[in-house]
């Protein structure tokens, strides 16, 4: 189809997806200069107008950048990320900036100061978050693609509760230059698609070095990979610990059901075990949090986006007006946090002790792929998307729905979640862990079973 | 009570890069606010820094320059603080883990003689923009072009005893730094910024007193100034009975006076760590040692050898290493065929007069070795040379011998020119001549200076004086 | 392991954060909350050196030193809150001279 076809297309199913509150700025107008701009491209580019939305903490010359927060309300950026870049020079046409937690602080797109986002099947839930809108536009049809940034989770486990495929890749794969920061070593730009496909051919064209990121790993970008005809040789492991016996019963059925998939197509599922995966979650709730409070300290209504002045009226009434009034309550308890373990007297009992519990983690992983384990096969989420309201009143309820993602944000390894079934109607989603680097067989392997599963199948 | 003062010094030194430490806008002054920035010095949601290879060199070859430990591994950390011309709300620094650590400057201390300063770390960071308050009422403006320029901190023992002495340590700092390349180092233009440390102590203890920092100091003399009044300052606290509370406090150098800031600054916790957008700064053995192969010859091992090749003064020597761009240019002339002793003379007089008024060297050293030759010739008189030098650094490369033959500054050799002017003179003061031949020996300066006045100078003395002789003799026989 | 209020505020000065009054209580009770539970890493024995977990390069790779910098589809006076004549404008801070 044609830009100026995908275009009109795009812009009736934005239109239409308007009650999901997914999208916080779309036009006609740019839309069409999208179109114009891939129609008048020379043939053959890899993208060929595929609309692709972004989440609003990526930014863009053409569209504001909001992050979801009142600070940076009608901030546009003068110059756009380097995967935004990459997508447009690929043909790709950029269709809107989604909704997301604010900052990327959350797993429900409930923090937006615009409103939370509805999920697709059932708008009394929550599509997941931080990426929820992106996961949303996804899910109900709107684009084939998207792109949401991960820094504990926020692609996998909204693609999951969506029902959609969601690819976090290994850390300095894709440059996170453009990428509004929240926690930087932990943050990776990642991908929504429809299918495994979608995602692999996305996170294709913007996986490479940057220089201008000095995080990014020198390794040419991902490559699609090519199809396998079955799993045979694969081996598989299943840890322990991600399987609680408290976990959800229709969750639990699903992965029952990958695991019999694999072994039918050939590989071998092994139990292993990732003992420090355990302490994942208070360990990245030490350090996002440290991470993200220098990174936000640049808010302060001096160069850009909305500035507030109390009544004092002097330098310091700037930064705390503005900060204090255009930030939401998780952005700021996260702020304070972040800034609490940092400070004198205790840097060493919660970051530097975090640091050291974030390599555990990461070797446990290290060491069951040195033990010839291929891939990992986990469960994305313990639950199927909660209603909204459920769990936005104690923050550590809101974390713990990143328990299985977390760990891999830890280890900076790829992983995606693809949708395996449903349960009562709610998706659910089988989450893939490869080692470092290993995109390409995580892809493949979902590939074959995004074949031979079927998502919308009720488990029970 | 005898006091005695400890001082340490903290100096902040530009980097001469082209470029930020951070990113690819240029270092350059003096260009209209706010045009040499991009979204990592302006601080925009999602930009990254990317370090300065050139940066990172510089401040080695510093490190080395200055006898450090160069650490093969050192991590850039984040130093958070809020303030208008900090636009990230943290400064990308160094902390417990620096480029270098261990050094030490020998130096002479006005009151102690040759005597070594501790150097104890040195890292890179990136600079803040520039406030102005007064340029618009009530406001305070903000400039970033500034911001990102790399830096090189270097902190030293508190090994000084004196504001003298830190005055001397300073001059001797800079100097090395300026020898190898690193720095700028000028106070006037801000790629030299000097915090002092100051406290003091009952002679004869070891424990520190309460320091104070002393900051806005735009020159060494001011530094010097600063330090007299805060130790000043402290003595008299201590000997009214009232205790040294730990102040920063700032120079005038309008009143000559320190004053605490006035805001009481929040309690600096910096909250420093990693910088997770930097992955660590590792440099291998190898480098390192290319890059102490390339330091160019510094201050103390420059003076040592020319005092030696060249039969210097040690104070000469001192005088001409002083600045590298002297030394230098020292080298230059010798190199052209001049002789070294008449070289440094020149080099300290004429040279360097022109040097500190106008930061050049007009004449070019091969210029300057052949002034000297014609001098030694006899071509000119030393008194005229100084007029050609004049002439010459003009206009850029004229020839000595022909611009002091348009000036009319050759000097007469020719024995019948000679000759001539010496009877005009011995026929005009026949009392002199006679006063000579009774033995009054001392007159051949007066007939020297006759002669020359009679020739308008042109005359050269070297020759006038055994025609004299020859004259003044002849007629003795007749 | 117990935070204060004044804990709590002499962290949000830090962070230049305004608190209500009214936003205390609960502030309060949800920092507490987040401590104590990220802190059952206490759990866990400390015993190994921290290096930073580096799940990127594990050395920075340096920048040439030559002018690339970024250009900017806008100038700052389109983004600044307050501009004039070149500058960012904010409230003139406490008595500093120029430097």
């Amino acid at each position: 189809m044609s830009g100026a076809a995908t275009a009109r297309e795009t812009g009736a199913r934005l239109a239409k997806a308007q009650p999901l509150n997914a999208v916080l700025h779309w036009s006609q107008e740019l839309l069409d200069a999208e179109g114009a701009r891939v129609d008048a491209m020379p043939a053959g580019s890899s993208l060929a107008a595929m609309p692709v939305a972004l989440k609003d903490n990526i930014v863009t010359v053409e569209q504001p950048t909001t992050c979801g927060s009142r600070i940076l309300e009608g901030y546009v950026s003068p110059y756009n990320a380097t995967v935004v870049e990459r997508l447009r020079a690929a043909g790709a046409m950029i269709a809107a900036k989604t909704n997301l937690d604010e900052f990327a602080m959350g797993s429900s797109t409930e923090h937006s100061a615009f409103g939370r986002v509805k999920h697709p099947l059932d708008p009394s839930r929550v599509p997941g978050g931080s990426s929820g809108g992106s996961a949303a536009l996804v899910a109900a049809g709107v684009v084939p693609a998207a792109l949401g940034s991960e820094t504990g989770g926020s692609v996998r486990q909204p693609a999951s509760f969506c029902g959609v495929v969601g690819v976090k890749p290994s850390y300095g794969r894709v440059s996170r230059y453009g990428l509004v920061a929240f926690g930087s070593s932990l943050d990776c730009v990642s991908v929504f698609g429809r299918t495994v496909d979608d995602a692999a051919r996305v996170l294709s064209t913007i996986s490479g070095s940057d220089p201008l990121d000095a995080t990014t790993v020198d390794r040419a970008p991902m490559r699609v990979p090519k199809a396998l005809p079955d799993l045979r040789g694969l081996t598989v492991g299943v840890p322990k610990e991600y399987f609680p016996a408290d976990l959800d019963a229709g969750v639990s059925t699903a992965l029952r059901r990958t695991t019999e998939q694999i072994q039918g197509l050939g590989g071998e599922v092994r139990l292993v075990s990732l003992p420090n995966s355990a302490y994942a979650v208070p360990t990245y709730y030490i350090i996002a949090p440290a991470e993200a409070a220098a990174n936000l300290a640049r808010y302060d209504g001096v160069r850009y986006g909305k500035r507030r002045i109390g009544p004092e009226g002097d330098i310091r009434s700037l930064y705390r007006t503005t900060r204090g009034e255009g930030f939401g309550e998780e952005v700021r308890r996260r702020i304070l946090v972040g800034t609490y373990v940092l400070s004198a007297g205790y840097y060493d009992a919660y970051y530097k002790k975090a640091q050291q519990v974030r390599a555990l983690i990461a070797d446990d992983f290290r060491k069951v792929f040195d033990s010839g384990i291929d891939l990992l096969l986990t469960p994305t989420t313990p639950t199927p998307a909660f209603k909204a309201g459920e769990k936005t009143e104690d923050p550590v309820a809101m974390y713990l729905a990143d328990v299985f993602v977390c760990p891999m944000s830890l280890a900076g390894l790829p992983a995606m979640s693809l949708p395996v079934g449903r349960s009562e109607g709610l998706p659910i989603g089988a989450q893939l862990v490869a080692p470092h680097f290993g995109e390409e067989l995580l892809l493949a392997a979902a590939q074959v079973l995004e074949r031979t599963m079927d998502p919308l199948a009720e488990v029970r | 009570m005898a006091w005695e003062t400890v001082i340490g010094l903290e100096v902040h030194v530009q980097l001469r890069t082209r470029t930020k430490m951070f990113c690819g806008n240029r270092t350059t002054f003096g260009d209209p606010p706010n045009t040499n920035v991009c979204p990592v010095c302006l601080g925009l949601p999602g930009a990254l820094p990317v370090p300065n290879a050139e940066a990172i060199r510089l401040a080695v070859r510093g490190a080395l320059a200055l006898g450090c430990t160069v650490h093969e591994t050192s991590v850039f950390a984040r130093k958070n603080y809020f303030y208008p011309d900090l636009p990230k709300g943290y400064q990308i620094s160094q902390f417990d883990r620096p480029l270098a650590t261990g050094g030490s400057v020998s130096f002479d201390s006005p009151e102690r003689g040759r005597m070594q300063v501790g150097i104890t770390r040195l890292h890179v960071e990136e600079d803040a923009g520039k406030l102005l308050h007064d340029r618009f009422p009530g406001k305070t403006a903000v400039d970033l072009n500034r911001a990102g320029t790399p830096l090189a901190e270097i902190v030293s023992e508190p090994d000084l005893r004196s504001p003298a002495e830190a005055r001397a340590y300073l001059t001797t700092l800079r100097q090395i730094l300026v020898y190898a390349g690193v720095s700028e180092c000028s106070m006037e233009q801000g790629s030299l910024r000097v915090d002092a440390n100051l406290s003091i102590r009952p002679a004869g203890t070891s424990r520190l007193g309460t320091k104070t920092e002393v900051k806005n100091m735009n020159s060494f003399a001011n530094v010097e100034r600063a330090l007299e009044v805060e130790r000043a300052r402290q003595i008299a606290l201590v000997e009214s009975g009232r205790s040294v509370e730990q102040v920063t406090l700032l120079f005038n150098a309008g009143t000559g006076q320190v004053k605490p800031t006035r805001s009481k600054e929040e309690s600096h916790d910096y909250r420093y760590f990693p910088d997770p957008d930097l992955p660590p700064l590792v440099l291998t053995p190898a480098w390192i040692a290319e890059q102490r192969a390339a330091l160019p010859e510094l201050p103390e091992a420059k003076r040592a050898r020319l005092e030696a090749a060249h039969a210097l003064s040690a104070k000469d020597a001192r005088v001409i290493t002083a600045e590298v761009g002297l030394a230098h240019y020292f080298e230059s002339v010798v190199d052209a065929g001049a002789d070294p002793k008449t070289a440094a003379n020149w080099v300290m007089g004429e040279v360097m007069t022109t040097y500190n008024e106008s930061g050049s060297f007009p004449v070019p050293a091969a210029r300057l070795a052949e002034l000297i030759g014609l001098v030694r010739e006899g071509v000119v008189s030393h008194q005229a040379a100084k007029r050609v030098y004049s002439e010459l650094a003009q206009s850029s490369d004229q020839d000595p011998r022909t611009a002091a033959a348009r000036l009319g500054l050759v000097q007469v050799s020719d024995q019948g020119a000679l000759t001539g002017w010496v009877d005009e003179v011995l026929a005009a003061h026949p009392d002199e001549v006679a006063r000579f031949r009774d033995g009054e020996t001392k007159l051949m300066a007066f007939f020297v200076g006759q002669v020359m006045k009679r020739s308008k100078g042109k005359a050269d003395p070297k020759g006038v004086q055994p025609v004299l002789q020859e004259r003044l003799t002849v007629a003795a026989d007749r | 392991m117990n935070i204060g209020l004044d804990e709590v505020l002499h962290v949000a000065k830090l962070a230049e954060l305004a608190v209500q009054e009214s936003e205390f209580r609960r502030l309060v009770e949800q920092m507490n909350r987040i401590v104590n539970y990220v802190a059952t890493l206490d759990e866990v024995p400390g015993d190994r050196i921290a290096e930073p977990f580096l799940a990127g390069p594990q050395s920075v790779k340096l920048r040439e030193d030559v002018e690339a910098a970024v250009p900017l589809a806008r100038p700052p006076a389109a983004m600044a809150p307050e501009f004039a004549d070149g500058f960012f404008l904010v409230p003139r801070h406490g008595a500093m001279e120029d430097q």
